[in-house]
Formats: structure tokens, C-alpha cells, sequence
């Protein structure tokens, strides 16, 4: 149990998809500029990834390895399309907000790469239970993200006034800078580096040393 | 040239240059002037203060001149939360995130004052005056004199500036050119940490400066926007002129005798 356990809570922060592993964070740039669409895309993700990792995982014996990523994709944007329409019929201005990111959910790596690295060669239930916790992984930035760029881009959270902004009678000036991509980048920047001043093990060995390490 | 010992001796002499532009703002502000120049230093040496307390080092107070240029171009009713801002940013991510002054490769202040264009479009910049400039150059001698400045960089920025404009056609009055250049010129472009440090480099480095003025200020007189963000875009590409000036030099010395 506690293995099948680890499978969800490993790739929330020790094994992050955005913050160690640096997957999808184009998407990751594009959708935060508000939580809501932040969490849209969030759940948009995690349900595909679920279900693209257990069918995959369903069939992995019988995919040909020649042709593996070919059946993959299909599966993905089978997936893909079905959300989307979803998204569509229930959640319109939403699903106008997030443009073509909901589409491009196919071609996120965060999906193939669970595929490839674990479906392939894992049975259906963990498969499924590392496609949650790496599709939650990636919620937790993604949340993170669009939080801070909403509360800072437009003094609001999920559509709610929280800081006053100065055109309205308060004191805020909403930061233009958190509205561009570039703010994202700094966001998600901040963050990695904060989780590798805690957890000292994700810090990445230096390939080219600035100063060399001295012969004795 | 009598260059200077340490990194503390450079932001020093930095700041003694800094001194007359401060003397000409203080006597012409119309609103308060210490305030924010209080708020600016305190944010700056705050967060230098902290990194060198969370990193064990001895603390440093390099964050001075950043305070003090950012200050000088500020505008006047800017809002005190809004300078610390841009201050913190610029400060954390153009030079404590690298280490230190010395460590980045853009200047701190360059990076609090884009930041602040960039993130509050309402704002606008000081521009500077003819005293400002007249009082930029005591400290443009002090530092060519220590040779914390390169006059290739000064030189190539001019020219480039004064070829594009008598390209255009445009009237030519280097009064007005030298009021809107002298202080972003010699305390963002030609700053030591950002600026090109080979002499090939330095003429591109300039040239590129130049170049980048003229097309941010277009057809309007150039304005310290453009000079804030011309000195971003060409302290991002002063490291790879260096490494092509040193390659350049490299195949030319193993060319030397086939």
C-alpha cells in the first residue's frame, strides 16, 4: 500500500514534473495568467494523464515497440478530443480562454514522458496512480503559478476583488509585467529555487565548474 | 589608467561619481527627495544584508550605487511601494542570484529600472536635464580615469547615435543629444559588470547600444526608456561578443604560423 501510495505523493515535490524534471512548462506559461484557467487546465491534464497511463498500460504487451509512440499519441489525443469537447459543452468561455493549450495537451512531454518511462513497462493500477500524482504535481505549480500572477497581474483571485486597485479607490497598482510570460518564467524560477534551498538533494551537479577544483 | 584593488574600491569610486547627479537632483526635486532615496537604499542593502546572512558571507554594501542610479531616474510621484519593488527585483535577479556584484551579467540597475517600465505601464521615467548631464561628468572623468569605463564603448555610442540620426536627416543637436545620453551612458552602458571587457567587444558592445537607442526611441527624441532598455538587450548580448571576439582571436593566433 505504501508503495502504491508513493506513486501519487513522490512527483508532488520530490519528484516535481515542472520544477525537477522541467516538463510542460510551455503550457505551464501559457494558461497561468489567471487561476481559473490555471485550474481548468489543471484538471483537463491530470484526467488525461490518468486515463492515457493505465490504457496504455492496459495494452503496453501488445504495442508493437516499432510503432509504440504512434499508438501512444493516438490514445493521448483521443483523449484529447473528448476533453476538449467537454470543455466546449460545459465550460465555454473557459475552453475560449484556454484557446488551443487544451489541444496541446497532446503534445505536452509530461504525457508521452509518463507514458514512455512508466506505463510501458508497469501493470495498470500503478500506472494509473503515477499518471494522478505526476498530473497533481503539475496542478500544485500550475496553481502556484496562477495565483500568484493573478494576485499580482489584476489584484484578484478567481474573479474576486482581494487587493483594491488604485483606478477603483485603493492603493494597488496591478503589475503589468505578471500579465507577460516572461513573469512566469521568474515565478517558476523562484520556485525551483526555493525547493532546492529545502530539499538540497533535487541541486543538480555543476557539468563545467566555473572556478576548478584545485590539484593538490 | 589607475585601476582600482578591490570590488569594494570600484562601488566607491561608483558612488563618488554618483555624489554631483545626487547634489543636482536634490536641489531641483519638487517633491521629496530623501524618501525615496532612504526607501531605495534601505531595499537594496536590506536584501544584500539578508543573502549575505542566508549565504555566511561578510556583508557587503555593493547595493548602493544601484540605489542611487535607480533614484536619479526614477520619477518624482512614483509611489514608495512601487520604487522597492522594482529595487528588490532588480537587485535579486540581476546580481544576488548570481552571487554578487561582479557575478551577473547585467547590471542590477538597469534590471530595477526595466523592470519598473515593464511592469507598471503608466510609468515614465525621469528625463534628464542639461545640469544632470553637466554633473554626469565629473564622475565620467573620475571613472575613465580608474578605468571602470571604456571610452571605446563611449566613443562607439556616440558615433553610432550621431550616424543614424544624420542618416535620417534629422536636425542635429548634440546639446540635446548629450543632455539625453551623458547619465544613462555612463552609469548603465558603460557599466563594468555588464559592459563587453574585450577592446574588439567594447566597439561592438557600443555600437550595438547605439543601434538599439536609436530604434527604441524611433522617431520621437530619445528618452531614458530607450537607454534603460537599450543597455538590457546589450549587456544580454555582451557575453557572447566577448566569447566571438576571443574565438575570433583564438583562430587568428593558431592561423598565425601555418
Amino acid at each position: 500500500m505504501r508503495s502504491s501510495l508513493s506513486h501519487v505523493t513522490n512527483p508532488l515535490i520530490a519528484n516535481n514534473p515542472i520544477t525537477l524534471q522541467i516538463l510542460g512548462v510551455c503550457s505551464a506559461l501559457a494558461v497561468t495568467t489567471s487561476l481559473s484557467t490555471a485550474l481548468v487546465m489543471s484538471a483537463a491534464l491530470t484526467v488525461v494523464l490518468c486515463l492515457s497511463s493505465a490504457v496504455i498500460s492496459l495494452i503496453r504487451r501488445h504495442i508493437p515497440s516499432m510503432i509504440r509512440l504512434i499508438v501512444q499519441i493516438i490514445i493521448i489525443a483521443s483523449l484529447v478530443v473528448v476533453i476538449d469537447e467537454i470543455l466546449q459543452a460545459y465550460a465555454f468561455a473557459i475552453s475560449r480562454q484556454l484557446s488551443i493549450f487544451v489541444g496541446l495537451i497532446v503534445t505536452n512531454c509530461l504525457v508521452l514522458g509518463r507514458a514512455e518511462a512508466f506505463a510501458m513497462r508497469n501493470p495498470v493500477w500503478p500506472s494509473f496512480l503515477d499518471g494522478l500524482g505526476n498530473g497533481l504535481g503539475y496542478s500544485l505549480v500550475l496553481i502556484l503559478v496562477g495565483s500568484v500572477r493573478e494576485l499580482f497581474g489584476a489584484g484578484t483571485l478567481l474573479g474576486y476583488v482581494v487587493l483594491r486597485p488604485a483606478s477603483d479607490g485603493g492603493w494597488f497598482e496591478p503589475l503589468g509585467l505578471m500579465q507577460l510570460a516572461p513573469s512566469a518564467f521568474f515565478v517558476i524560477g523562484f520556485l525551483i529555487w526555493a525547493i532546492r534551498t529545502y530539499w538540497t538533494d533535487q541541486v543538480e551537479e555543476v557539468e563545467r565548474p566555473l572556478v576548478e577544483e584545485r590539484a593538490r | 589608467m589607475i585601476p582600482p584593488r578591490s570590488v569594494a574600491a570600484v562601488t566607491l569610486a561608483q558612488t563618488v561619481a554618483l555624489v554631483p547627479p545626487l547634489a543636482v537632483l536634490a536641489t531641483t526635486a519638487t517633491g521629496g527627495f530623501a524618501l525615496p532615496l532612504f526607501a531605495a537604499l534601505a531595499f537594496a542593502l536590506g536584501w544584500e544584508g539578508l543573502f549575505a546572512l542566508m549565504r555566511k558571507r561578510a556583508p557587503e554594501a555593493h547595493g548602493i550605487t544601484t540605489a542611487l542610479i535607480v533614484v536619479v531616474l526614477a520619477p518624482a510621484d512614483l509611489a514608495l511601494w512601487q520604487l522597492g519593488f522594482a529595487v528588490s527585483l532588480g537587485v535579486i535577479l540581476g546580481e544576488l542570484v548570481f552571487g554578487g556584484r561582479g557575478f551577473g551579467f547585467v547590471s542590477p540597475a538597469t534590471a530595477a529600472l526595466s523592470l519598473l517600465v515593464i511592469s507598471f505601464p503608466q510609468v515614465e521615467l525621469a528625463q534628464p536635464t542639461r545640469d544632470l548631464a553637466l554633473a554626469t561628468v565629473p564622475g565620467l572623468v573620475l571613472l575613465l580615469v580608474l578605468g571602470l569605463i571604456s571610452w571605446r564603448i563611449l566613443v562607439a555610442v556616440l558615433v553610432t547615435v550621431a550616424v543614424a540620426f544624420a542618416l535620417r536627416g534629422a536636425a542635429f543637436d548634440p546639446a540635446a543629444l548629450g543632455t539625453a545620453l551623458a547619465f544613462g551612458l555612463v552609469f548603465l552602458i558603460c557599466d563594468p559588470v555588464s559592459a563587453a571587457t574585450t577592446n574588439a567587444g567594447r566597439w561592438v558592445y557600443g555600437a550595438l547600444a547605439g543601434a538599439l537607442i536609436i530604434v527604441f526611441a524611433g522617431d520621437n527624441p530619445i528618452t531614458s526608456e530607450a537607454v534603460v532598455f537599450a543597455a538590457l538587450m546589450s549587456s544580454v548580448f555582451a557575453p557572447l561578443i566577448d566569447h566571438l571576439v576571443v574565438l575570433a582571436h583564438t583562430y587568428q593566433r593558431q592561423n598565425r604560423h601555418v
